[in-house]
């Protein structure tokens, strides 16, 4: 069955959903507090922070700018941090819904290529990084809370960390829920293999740090720790993501240059050494390519001679056979009886058939005037 | 100046009937005064293209050669445009006894040629058509022999080649003033101007059209005159200037 991509709401739809979308956002923002990663004390876990993102790739850049900046004041009201006072982290939080908003104009509105889903992805990543530097740097010119470089290695990095890795993981699976990540071999394989990756690392790391979570003597230590875990996942998380996009590009390539073939095959385009390098191949994909190149051969070869039969309509006659019947027939005493009559008739036709034509017509005329 | 033109084809199933049909109507929406003489007496059925009931044909071409009626009464008019144009029909008979008759004793030659003379002038005709019979029986080389015009008809099919082949030779040894060669049914997968080229050479007569296997004009099949219910039709514009080429 064929899913159809869900509906997108109008002026006032966009209102509603919005509003109930930041009111999500803040009341998950108050209360995801007590949600501690076990290796960072200091910084919630945040899931919801994939929303902003999802509604901006979704919806287009002001829906998820608002999502996120109106769920960011009212979770600080919630939390009695005050409306304006870190307004910074109100544009942070609005540019993770503006910049995917943006990232969609990149033909990001369908997702079914490995190319389109690693866009996707370094999107995710890089407003992360873009929505934070932009709040660290309007601390340093404006508000002068932060002290660096404390804040930066004991809250700004491991929040950075954890929610590239949130939203890394979250918002493919947020967007294949909306249909906007088309289930194609590509995207089924890269998912799959990516997924895999990421649980493995996070649930190996969460086990290890929680295990020594009770030795730790100091909170420069559970630091220590997390940056360890986060270090390590980070690099296992991109590692494993560039190996799955390879196993998926090693898979699907072939695909998507059969594909092609036999798109110009059907077009009467297509050129034999096109499938040279992939027929190639010891594999199956090989061994297609092999059977595909033979047919395409083969379909040339009969359109060819189809083609040719244009310029090879050959009119054959047997011109000896054509002597002796025409012979046959001349040489009788009755053709030479008729052709003898026919010459006469001819001589004499001229003149009869227009002088009877023109009484007649005299006639006619006669007849018609009385 | 009136014209006999015979209309024939080696083999049958090349589409002969309704191409003298077609022609007919086309001269006569031109508004010239045309008859169709129908002598391929053993497989009559020009007057199915006309919708003519067979059960009330009256007088056909055999009653006028066996004396039992003058010429004019064995036409009828099928069709007429304007206040000039129209296509007159003598029809071939379908009695058994007629066809067996005809078989073996043939046409008299000077009493069909009178009476071509006579319907010419009957009918002020500018254009006399004769549908002849396939193959080159006496009738048929009468028919030519009587003509100013000769087009023959084919397919591209090699076994319409060797036999139209002989009647052009034969339609030349008979002195016939003009003769053309019009090919018909050809597929869409042969080039028409190459095709042209190719009968040209090969029969050495000069080639007036090549037409398609049309399916529009199958879908009419025998009901029915196609340039009659389509004349904006490419086909039926193309039979028009079949036509005028005959005629010049």
């Amino acid at each position: 069955m064929r899913l159809s991509k869900i509906h997108l709401p109008g002026r006032t739809g966009s209102f509603i959903l919005i509003m109930g979308a930041a009111l999500v956002y803040g009341l998950l923002n108050a209360y995801s507090n007590r949600l501690l990663l076990p290796s960072a004390p200091f910084i919630a876990l945040r899931p919801q922070v994939a929303l902003p993102f999802f509604l901006g790739f979704l919806c287009g850049p002001w829906v998820g700018f608002l999502t996120g900046f109106l769920g960011n004041v009212i979770g600080d009201v919630l939390c009695d941090y005050g409306v304006w006072h870190f307004w910074n982290w109100h544009i942070a939080n609005g540019l993770y819904g503006l910049i995917p908003g943006l990232g969609s104009r990149l033909g990001l509105q369908e997702i079914r290529t490995l190319r389109r889903f690693v866009i996707m992805e370094s999107v995710v990543v890089a407003t992360n990084i873009i929505a934070v530097a932009c709040a660290v740097l309007a601390d340093l010119l404006w508000i002068r809370i932060m002290q660096l470089p404390q804040s930066l290695t004991s809250w700004i990095l491991p929040a950075l960390i954890t929610n590239t890795v949130l939203t890394f993981v979250l918002v493919p699976l947020l967007l294949l829920a909306a249909r906007m990540i088309v289930v194609t071999v590509e995207t089924r394989i890269t998912l799959a293999l990516s997924w895999l990756m990421v649980s493995i690392v996070i649930i190996t790391a969460t086990a290890v740090t929680g295990a020594v979570w009770n030795d730790l003597d100091s909170p420069a230590a559970s630091v220590r720790a997390f940056y360890s875990a986060g270090i390590v996942t980070v690099l296992v998380v991109s590692a494993g993501f560039l190996i799955a996009v390879f196993l998926a590009y090693r898979i699907t390539d072939p695909i998507t240059n059969l594909q092609a073939a036999a798109r110009r095959i059907e077009a009467g385009e297509y050129h034999p050494s096109e499938l040279a390098l992939l027929a190639a191949r010891s594999d199956e994909f090989g061994q297609l390519s092999g059977i595909m190149q033979r047919m395409a051969e083969k379909i040339e070869g009969r359109e060819n001679r189809l083609r040719h039969q244009v310029t090879e309509l050959k009119i054959e006659i047997d011109r000896a056979k054509q002597d002796r019947d025409v012979r046959e027939i001349v040489e009788s005493d009755y053709f030479k009886d008729l052709r003898q009559k026919a010459r006469e008739f001819r001589t004499h036709s001229e003149d009869e058939r227009s002088t009877t034509r023109e009484d007649d017509t005299d006639e006619q005329d006669e007849s018609r005037r009385l | 100046m009136s014209k006999i033109i015979s209309i024939h084809s080696f083999r049958g199933g090349t589409g002969k009937s309704n191409t003298t049909a077609n022609l007919a109507v086309s001269m006569a929406q031109r508004g010239l005064r045309v008859c169709v003489v129908d002598t391929d007496i053993q497989s009559p059925g020009i007057h199915v293209l006309f919708q003519l009931d067979p059960a009330d044909m009256g007088f056909s071409l055999n009653d006028f050669l066996w004396g039992k009626c003058e010429i004019e009464q064995t036409a009828r008019e099928v069709f007429s445009e304007g206040s000039s144009g129209a296509v007159f029909l003598i029809p071939s008979s379908m009695q058994t006894g007629d066809i067996a008759r005809v078989l073996k004793f043939g046409y008299d030659i000077q009493l069909l040629r009178e009476g071509f003379v006579h319907i010419i002038s009957a009918l002020a005709l500018d254009v006399l058509l004769i549908d002849t019979h396939p193959g080159l029986n006496e009738e048929t080389l009468m028919s030519i022999a009587l003509s100013d015009v000769l087009l023959v008809i084919l397919r591209p099919d090699s076994q319409d080649y060797q036999g139209t082949a002989v009647t052009v030779e034969v339609a030349r040894q008979i002195e016939v003033p003009a003769m053309y060669l019009l090919m018909n049914k050809v597929p869409d997968r042969f080039d028409r101007t190459e095709t042209m080229e190719r009968a040209r050479e090969a029969f050495r007569c000069p080639v007036i059209g090549v037409l398609p296997h049309s399916d529009d004009m199958m879908a009419l099949a025998s009901d029915g005159i196609f340039v009659e219910r389509y004349p904006d039709h490419p086909l039926s514009r193309e039979m028009a200037v079949i036509a005028q080429q005959i005629l010049e």
